[in-house]
């Protein structure tokens, strides 16, 4: 048996939904009369819906275009509802991961790696991560937006080098190797790890300090090395810390400059924050920052010296807006700000407390004494949801919204959290992919929304109008040809900057755009409805309902408006694409949806500014894809709609 | 035909009044106190020797001194309306509106509306003028060649691509062009209309600005390219299954003189909206194209003027834009009467 293909089966099953087992026996029979060279004689009587819906499958591309739309569909308003799409929401910004091209390996930690792990850390866009035996790996997105800067690209002194620490900054990353050097690569200018001329001369710097400059760091007494956006901290275990870096980004910087005496160190995005001898408080040099403490999330804030009673804070760590500061007791505080979307502190059992934090950039990831690996805080991408069966773990790493477990050898045990940015990311950090999803919806609904005003106006006054004539004819016309004049762009233009100047919420300015849309397109509809109505009100069958005493509007809306559906569908499918070519128009001129909403329109408009266009081609090639894609496929069953139901070119093919 | 023509244009005006009156509710709407703005500036230049009280009643004196001047000291938007036409008279009893040739005040430039607009609406219709001869240049006899070979490997491939063309907003053709073009190939500057920092003159000037208009003109025939192509086609198409067109075959007379002359002329007649309404819709629709190359044209102006809430302009560009829609919707149906022998509009 000749083989099917993927279309004809498709086809064939859709056959035998509509048109039941009975209609497919023919259907073989009649190939079988055919293949065997017989004459066909017999005729097939189909009623006009189901030739036409025949015709339609016989359209390999239409069908595949209903189905992409389908798909379109379930994508944008199922995805959302399911797990899949993370914590998504709109106005989510993350500025450690701007501009980040599609990436798919943000947590493949390298196979050389998995067996042998030291240390892995992350700050922004990439990780890296140290062997036990001195080897330097890099993974994540390592291209730096548009100053070409790509962090892939170890140094060779680096890679030959047995290094002893690392740390990662937002696009750089800082080393001491084994023989007690401070080095690194990427992003330079702001002091992060080289000393150059320029650098000594800003007074916005504070260079690497003299002390550490060109080697001479006891390795073995290295506490903690950590980087922070644009600055990196080295802390030894006599309590001398270092810092160096951009004091632009950490307005505290300088306050840290040769410090003694410190016990541990963390970045916060803005915030430089330390512990020092005393461990009673956390220092950060501003007054009053980081001194409520509380217990969980949201939990009810102590002031730092109530909640502590005498204990001691053994260590702290920072994510971006936040602090874990973990107590000699082995009890957990948390200082500073959560996002909105997140999993809250675990409870531990009787006798379990916590031995290590990590921080991510919203989430902590805390080891306890009995093995168990908790996450909590930011959960935006899941990176706070740790799997519960995991045992021998003997450290756990916290990438940006990654995490690592490892054994006691350094054997990769489990990973978890952000996996990639299949298309990458915007300027303000959000994943497009999750944006294109939610915009989808947000573009489709007023498109849909706006063509069913359309309809539901433009149908009833035009059947009104042909059906009736006289001067409702000519004054519903009028108003129609009214309405069609107004030049749709520059009116919406001025529309939605009467719209901004009112205080609306996004649903309410939404529906406002819709209503506007199917308010001033509406006008097509009713001449061709009226059109139809024309040519319809002259046939039989109305005569004879007009005979047998039906009401008039009964006609018109019972006896005419069935016949003359096809057409209107055909419209339908076209003005459906039109306004969502308009909806995206208006966007993208920034009069339609506003940010943080997304659309198809407005998530295109960083592109039209040529630089922004060529150096983050991620921002618009796939958004803008998706938009055609989805309106080719419209438009191509509207066309195919209009072609079958065309009954002039049944013959000709 | 005379007769015909006074009526539409009756008709037409009452429209454009009607539109107007709209548009002018819907900018009374707009939270502009121009009154309020300049009577508070001249108030803030007195000296500050006042009283709290005395500055109070000054205010109110200094406010209804502007109101009176702007003539907007009355609640009444019919007045208002009258009043901005210039047939009521304002509070000294004169009339000054759009008929005494006062079409208001832009705030941005500090200009008259009507000295500002001159250049702006000319690089449009230059603009508007040569992508349209490119665009009719290049759809029509396509549309032609694939409705004559129709269900060719040609015919399926240009409805391929101007399916996509048709689907696929302006905006995105304007991105791939500014990309292609000025990124990646660097042929043509992104935007403006001429080399910032020079004064070239004579030929030199001219192929600058050549330089500078040809992408837009390019866009602009690309964007438009698809839809009038498909147009072109369906009526082409619709007309070559004319009887007459049987007749013509079977007289004998070439394919030529079939598809050109008799074919063409029939088919011309559902094309005469797109031609003259394309013509006429440029200047409206190249509002995203002038604000993505900076294109000093009236759309940029318009778009700018809503951006800075520039009132007057936008009223009086509102204006024109809804009045070259009327316009064009006149001079179709008289060019039906023309191309049409059917059609008598003098009925």
């Amino acid at each position: 048996m000749k083989k099917e293909s993927v279309f004809h089966k498709i086809g064939r099953w859709f056959m035998r939904w509509f048109m039941g087992p009975k209609y497919e026996e023919k259907m073989r029979e009649k190939e079988a009369k055919e293949a065997s060279g017989q004459p066909d004689d017999s005729e097939l009587i189909v009623s006009p819906g189901r030739q036409i819906f025949q015709r339609f499958l016989e359209r390999k591309f239409a069908v595949f275009s209903v189905f992409l739309v389908l798909f379109m569909f379930l994508l944008v308003f199922i995805i959302p509802k399911t797990k899949l799409m993370g914590k998504y929401f709109d106005a989510y910004t993350e500025v450690t991961q701007k501009d980040m091209p599609p990436t798919l390996t943000l947590m493949s930690v390298p196979k050389e790696l998995k067996n042998n792990i030291k240390q892995i850390d992350s700050y922004g866009s990439f990780s890296v991560g140290l062997s036990k035996d001195g080897k330097v790996y890099i993974w994540g997105a390592t291209k730096m937006g548009a100053t070409g800067l790509d962090v892939s690209h170890i140094p060779e002194e680096i890679q030959n080098t047995k290094i002893a620490y690392i740390a990662a900054g937002v696009d750089h990353v800082v080393v001491i190797t084994e023989d007690g050097r401070l080095l690194g690569w990427g992003n330079n200018r702001f002091a992060q790890y080289a000393v150059t001329d320029a650098i000594l001369e800003n007074p916005n710097l504070i260079p690497v300090p003299e002390e550490i400059r060109d080697g001479g760091i006891d390795v073995s007494h290295v506490k903690k090395l950590a980087a922070g956006y644009q600055a990196s901290a080295l802390l030894m275990d006599d309590g001398t810390l270092h810092v160096w870096g951009n004091k632009q980004t950490y307005a505290n910087l300088d306050k840290f400059v040769s410090r003694t005496g410190m016990q541990d160190v963390d970045f916060t995005l803005n915030y430089v924050v330390a512990l020092d001898k005393k461990q009673s408080s956390i220092v950060t040099g501003v007054k009053n920052l980081y001194n409520t403490v509380r217990t969980e999330i949201g939990g009810e804030g102590k002031k730092i010296t109530q909640f502590l009673n005498k204990r001691k804070i053994v260590s702290l760590t920072a994510t971006s807006s936040s602090i874990c500061i973990l107590l000699d007791d082995g009890t957990m505080g948390l200082v500073g700000d959560f996002p909105k979307d997140v999993v809250n502190v675990p409870e531990f059992a009787e006798g379990e407390y916590v031995i290590d934090v990590e921080a991510g950039t919203y989430h902590f990831t805390c080891l306890t004494n009995h093995g168990h690996v908790y996450s909590f805080g930011g959960d935006h991408y899941r990176q706070a949801e740790a799997p519960t069966e995991l045992s021998g773990v003997s450290k756990v790493f916290a990438g940006a919204f990654q995490n690592y477990v490892i054994d006691e050898n350094g054997n990769l045990l489990d990973t978890w959290g952000l996996k990639s940015h299949v298309f990458g990311t915007d300027e303000s950090g959000a994943d497009i992919l999750q944006r294109v999803i939610a915009g989808g919806a947000v573009t489709m609904t007023v498109g849909a929304i706006a063509v069913i005003i359309e309809i539901l106006i433009g149908v009833s006054l035009g059947l009104i109008s042909g059906y009736f004539g006289g001067w409702v004819d000519i004054v519903i016309m009028r108003v129609a040809e009214v309405f069609g004049s107004i030049p749709l762009i520059p009116f919406m233009l001025i529309m939605s900057s009467l719209l901004s100047q009112v205080n609306l919420s996004t649903s309410e300015r939404l529906f406002m755009i819709m209503v506007i849309l199917g308010i001033l397109g509406w006008p097509g509809f009713a001449r061709i409805t009226r059109a139809q109505i024309l040519v319809a009100r002259e046939s039989e069958y109305v005569t004879a309902a007009q005979a047998m005493g039906v009401k008039e509007g009964r006609i018109a809306f019972k006896h005419i408006l069935p016949n003359i559906i096809s057409v209107i569908l055909v419209n339908m499918t076209l003005s459906f694409a039109a306004s969502m070519q308009t909806e995206t128009t208006l966007s993208f001129l920034g009069f339609g949806v506003n940010y943080p909403q997304p659309s198809w329109g407005n998530m295109l408009s960083r592109a039209s500014n040529a630089t922004a266009a060529i150096n983050f081609p991620w921002q618009w090639i796939f958004t803008s894809a998706i938009l055609v894609l989805t309106t080719v496929c419209i438009n191509t069953i509207g066309d195919t709609l209009r072609d079958v139901m065309d009954p002039k070119s049944t013959n000709d093919k | 035909m005379g007769r015909y023509i006074v009526k539409r244009l009756l008709y037409m005006a009452a429209v454009f009044l009607l539109l107007t009156f709209l548009l002018f509710c819907l900018y009374q709407l707009m939270p502009a106190n121009r009154a309020y703005t300049d009577a508070k500036a001249e108030l803030q230049q007195l000296k500050n020797t006042l009283s709290p009280e005395e500055r109070e009643t000054k205010m109110q004196e200094l406010l209804l001194k502007y109101q009176r001047l702007y003539g907007t000291d009355t609640d009444d938007v019919m007045i208002l309306y009258l009043r901005w036409w210039g047939v009521y008279p304002f509070y000294d009893g004169k009339v000054n509106g759009i008929l005494q040739g006062n079409f208001g005040k832009s705030y941005e430039y500090n200009l008259p509306v009507v000295e500002l607009i001159g250049p702006f609406i000319r690089n449009t219709m230059i603009i508007g003028a040569i992508s349209e001869i490119a665009i009719l240049g290049v759809t029509i006899p396509l549309g032609i060649k694939c409705a004559v070979k129709k269900g060719s490997r040609f015919d399926k491939g240009t409805q391929l691509v101007s399916l996509i063309g048709f689907s696929t907003p302006n905006f995105i053709i304007y991105i791939l062009f500014i990309v292609l073009f000025c990124s990646i190939l660097h042929w043509f500057p992104v935007s403006g209309m001429k080399t910032p920092g020079t004064s070239y003159t004579g030929w030199a000037n001219v192929w600058d600005v050549l330089k500078h208009v040809a992408l837009p003109c390019i866009c602009l025939v690309f964007a438009s390219l698809a839809s009038i192509t498909r147009i072109a086609r369906a009526s082409m198409i619709d007309a070559l299954s004319l009887d007459c067109i049987r007749t013509a075959r079977a007289k004998g007379l070439t394919e030529k003189v079939v598809v050109y002359s008799h074919a063409w002329r029939n088919a011309l007649v559902p094309m005469v909206a797109i031609i003259v309404g394309g013509f006429f819709g440029i200047i409206s629709g190249g509002i995203i194209m002038e604000t993505m190359f900076g294109f000093k044209g009236m759309g940029l102006l318009f778009y700018n003027s809503v951006r800075q809430a520039d009132y007057d302009l936008i009223m009086f560009l509102e204006v024109v834009y809804t009045f070259i829609a009327l316009f064009s919707n006149l001079v179709i149906d008289l060019c039906y009467g023309i191309v049409d022998p059917r059609v008598r509009i003098s009925k």
